[in-house]
């Protein structure tokens, strides 16, 4: 199990833990249908700790590397 | 007339199958918050109003606009509800359909995008999904219309057919937990007590406003932490976290019954797309090379050459003709001075612009309906976040660019209270299609050979302003709150003509519209007031009324380089809508054209007061319509004075530095 950032680009995994993500993004992630559970796929990274952009069931969604560091992933 | 609500997921193509329904001229864009207002159409068959509400993914409201649903279905009557769900992202559409079911109003669903879903490998059975729900199914291709007749007929079908509330079980202590709240509530007549409790218990704020007005404070927060306790104790999960569970694997069971999934590994256009344009390196180089064609498009290479041949119509023949017929008519030196002189030379002397400005508003609609900006709010968040704010908050910035006022209203969006607030504040320092009038004169007088060049420094002097002055505001007045930011990036699709010519359209009336009534009486006004004087009627300019108000403000203005009471007075007038300041400047110095004022400027002015005049022409105040606008969603008289005494204190002190460096520079 690692942390989001930990991912390459192009690479999937799937959703371990979302508990640590602030409430008010965990629910819009939940809204989005990006659950524990739910298949991601790492699409691109930002510049100078910009947002990462992750696809979940062919949609996309960015999230800030803040975020995306507390999110425990398992790499597929 | 019976009403219907149509209510989806953002970004299901909403707003298109709303037009495609009531064949009103409707705003369509990718950009989840487009729709921010309630609108009402009628349907093709005059039987019934259509509302359509903001795109939410949940009655759970996080946003300013998610309310509105909310506070919909509970305090407006209608009889149906279209709920517009997307194939591709079933589930997720479902969620919100779940909730919309518990409330149980006769729903139907209008499946979108079917296409998509086939091409992703998602083959849905529509009548098993119909039979799950228990709902009408209707597949409807909401960007050509293609199924809209059935989804018609079936509303006025379903009218008679009595809804049952869908009735999900959500474990034994929250059951209880909603059988106490019903007991204290009582029953409630145009909706289910139970989707009441459901929605208090799962947090909804808009739910809890509502109950908190009837219950006593000890009652309902006993009711909320009783059930918190139990939930917590027989599930290991939090009231939310519960509800959302039982309502994800009710909807997962009924996808099990109705769809069938094939692996299909593909790289779909969108992503090749991506691929470039939010790439790491190349994603901020591509976003600032789109507005630099942007500008160029819009004032060199088409609206220029556009502006000029409507021009010279307006100074030529229109003038020409107008003074014959008012010879042959016999009328007064009068009238003719006022139409000729005030209504042609002030009016005319804006419209000349409409070219130039619905090519801007065009280009923003294809931004928006392409899905472009929300690539837009990924690719520039580093940089808000710098500055306390978060990438959503560029996008009521750029459609700033278009007009201030549906800017300030796209903040919205903005989940955080303090963002919101602060993006409002600073969206009227985007340079909006208004001030362009403005510009166009002076730089045409005075920078010819770098017109965009020099239009751009304005637009990026207003960029720099607001970021900066955001930085300050996130360390100074609003500080409680961190920055949030999670944004949907919608597959890129290629804008309709049709849906982008009405959108251009939509935002661009207003500006056609404000010519013909604000400017055309502000036209009058100023010629009169430059046509009297103390001294009587039809006197010197310089001994006028005008002069004399302008006059008061010219010695304070001359430390920025313009301190004549022409300046003054366009100025002043200016605050009723920025390109006034064009139609006030046409009638003091009198001329027929553009060409000939731009002459005649250049010995009251120099290029730098030029350029320091424009800046503050872009910086001083919002103009009256925005200034209404930031009043009404901010609901805070104090924060709407800030918004214009910030703005004035501002561009005095850019002018100034402008100015005065200027000049100890040489230029």
């Amino acid at each position: 199990m690692v942390a989001m950032t930990q991912l390459r680009v192009g690479e999937r995994a799937k959703i371990v833990d979302l508990s640590q993500v602030s409430n008010l993004v965990k629910r819009r992630l939940l809204d989005m249908g990006v659950t524990e559970g739910a298949e991601i796929c790492l699409k691109c990274t930002m510049p100078l700790g910009g947002p990462f952009m992750i696809e979940n069931c062919g949609q996309c969604v960015g999230i800030r590397r803040n975020e995306a560091k507390n999110i425990q992933v398992k790499p597929l | 007339m019976m009403h219907i609500a149509l209510v989806g997921n953002p970004n299901t193509g909403k707003t298109s199958l709303f037009n495609q329904l009531t064949g009103t001229y409707e705003y369509v864009g990718n950009w989840s918050g487009v729709t921010v207002e309630k609108k009402v159409g009628v349907l093709r068959n005059k039987q019934a109003k259509m509302i359509d509400l903001p795109g939410v993914y949940s009655l759970h409201p996080l946003s300013r606009d998610e309310r509105v649903v909310t506070q919909f279905l509970l305090t407006e009557s209608f009889e149906e509800i279209l709920n517009i769900v997307d194939a591709s992202q079933l589930e997720r559409n479902l969620l919100l359909t779940v909730q919309l079911l518990e409330f149980g109003k006769p729903l139907m669903v209008a499946l979108n995008m079917v296409d998509v879903a086939k091409r992703r490998g998602i083959f849905i059975d529509q009548q098993k999904l119909a039979e799950a729900l228990r709902v009408p199914i209707v597949s409807v291709v909401a960007r050509t219309g293609k199924g809209c007749d059935q989804v018609e007929r079936m509303l006025m079908e379903k009218v008679s057919q009595e809804a049952k509330p869908l009735h999900i079980y959500y474990g034994s202590a929250l059951e209880r937990a909603i059988a106490r709240f019903i007991e204290t509530w009582g029953a409630e007549e145009k909706f289910p007590a139970r989707w009441l409790a459901i929605q208090f218990y799962e947090g909804n704020s808009y739910v809890r406003d509502y109950v908190a007005k009837k219950l006593p404070e000890t009652t309902w927060r006993s009711l909320y932490e009783q059930a918190e306790k139990e939930v917590q104790q027989a599930e290991q999960a939090s009231l939310d976290q519960l509800i959302y569970e039982r309502r994800r694997s009710f909807v997962k069971e009924v996808i099990e019954q109705s769809v069938q999934r094939q692996e299909i590994g593909r790289v779909t256009v969108t992503d090749r797309i991506d691929a470039v344009v939010t790439n790491k390196y190349v994603g901020i180089p591509i976003f600032l090379l789109a507005m630099y064609m942007l500008f160029q498009l819009t004032f060199d290479w088409l609206g220029a050459p556009l502006s000029d041949l409507l021009d010279a119509f307006f100074a030529g023949p229109l003038t020409d003709f107008v003074t014959a017929m008012l010879e042959a008519i016999g009328a007064s030196e009068f009238i003719r001075a006022l139409v000729v002189d005030g209504i042609i030379a002030g009016v005319g002397g804006v419209l000349v612009f409409v070219p130039q400005i619905f090519i801007l508003f065009f280009f923003i609609s294809f931004l928006e309906d392409s899905g472009y900006m929300a690539r837009v709010a990924l690719v520039m968040d580093r940089l808000m976040e710098a500055v306390g704010l978060n990438g959503k908050a560029f996008i009521p910035l750029i459609i700033g660019f278009g007009c201030n006022v549906p800017g300030v209203m796209a903040a919205r969006t903005i989940e955080q209270p303090r963002e919101r607030l602060v993006t409002m504040l600073l969206t009227p320092l985007m340079s909006c299609s208004a001030r362009l009038p403005v510009y166009a004169l002076f730089v045409g007088a005075f920078f010819a050979a770098n017109q965009a060049l020099v239009v751009l420094s304005l637009y990026v002097l207003g960029v720099s302003l607001a970021l900066i002055l955001a930085k300050l505001f996130s360390l100074t007045i609003l500080k409680e709150e961190a920055s949030v930011f999670v944004v949907e990036l919608p597959p890129y699709r290629m804008p309709q003509w049709q849906a982008l010519w009405r959108s251009t359209w939509d935002k661009g009336k207003g500006f056609v519209k404000k010519a013909g009534t604000f400017i055309f009486g502000g036209s009058v006004a100023i010629w009169l007031l430059s046509y009297a004087g103390p001294n009587g009627m039809n006197v010197n300019m310089d001994d006028s009324f005008l002069a004399l108000i302008g006059g008061v403000l010219a010695p304070l203005l001359a430390p920025l380089g313009f301190g004549t009471w022409q300046a003054g007075a366009a100025l002043l007038t200016g605050f009723l809508a920025k390109e006034i300041v064009v139609s006030t400047m046409n009638i003091i110095y009198h001329v027929p054209d553009v060409e000939s004022l731009q002459g005649l400027m250049a010995s009251h002015f120099t290029p730098l007061s030029a350029f320091s005049f424009m800046a503050f022409v872009l910086l001083y105040v919002p103009c009256l319509a925005t200034v209404a606008t930031i009043y009404k969603e901010t609901r805070s008289r104090k924060w709407t004075m800030f918004s214009i005494g910030y703005a004035l204190v501002l561009a005095y002190i850019v002018s100034f530095v402008i100015y005065q460096i200027g000049s100890m520079l040489g230029f």
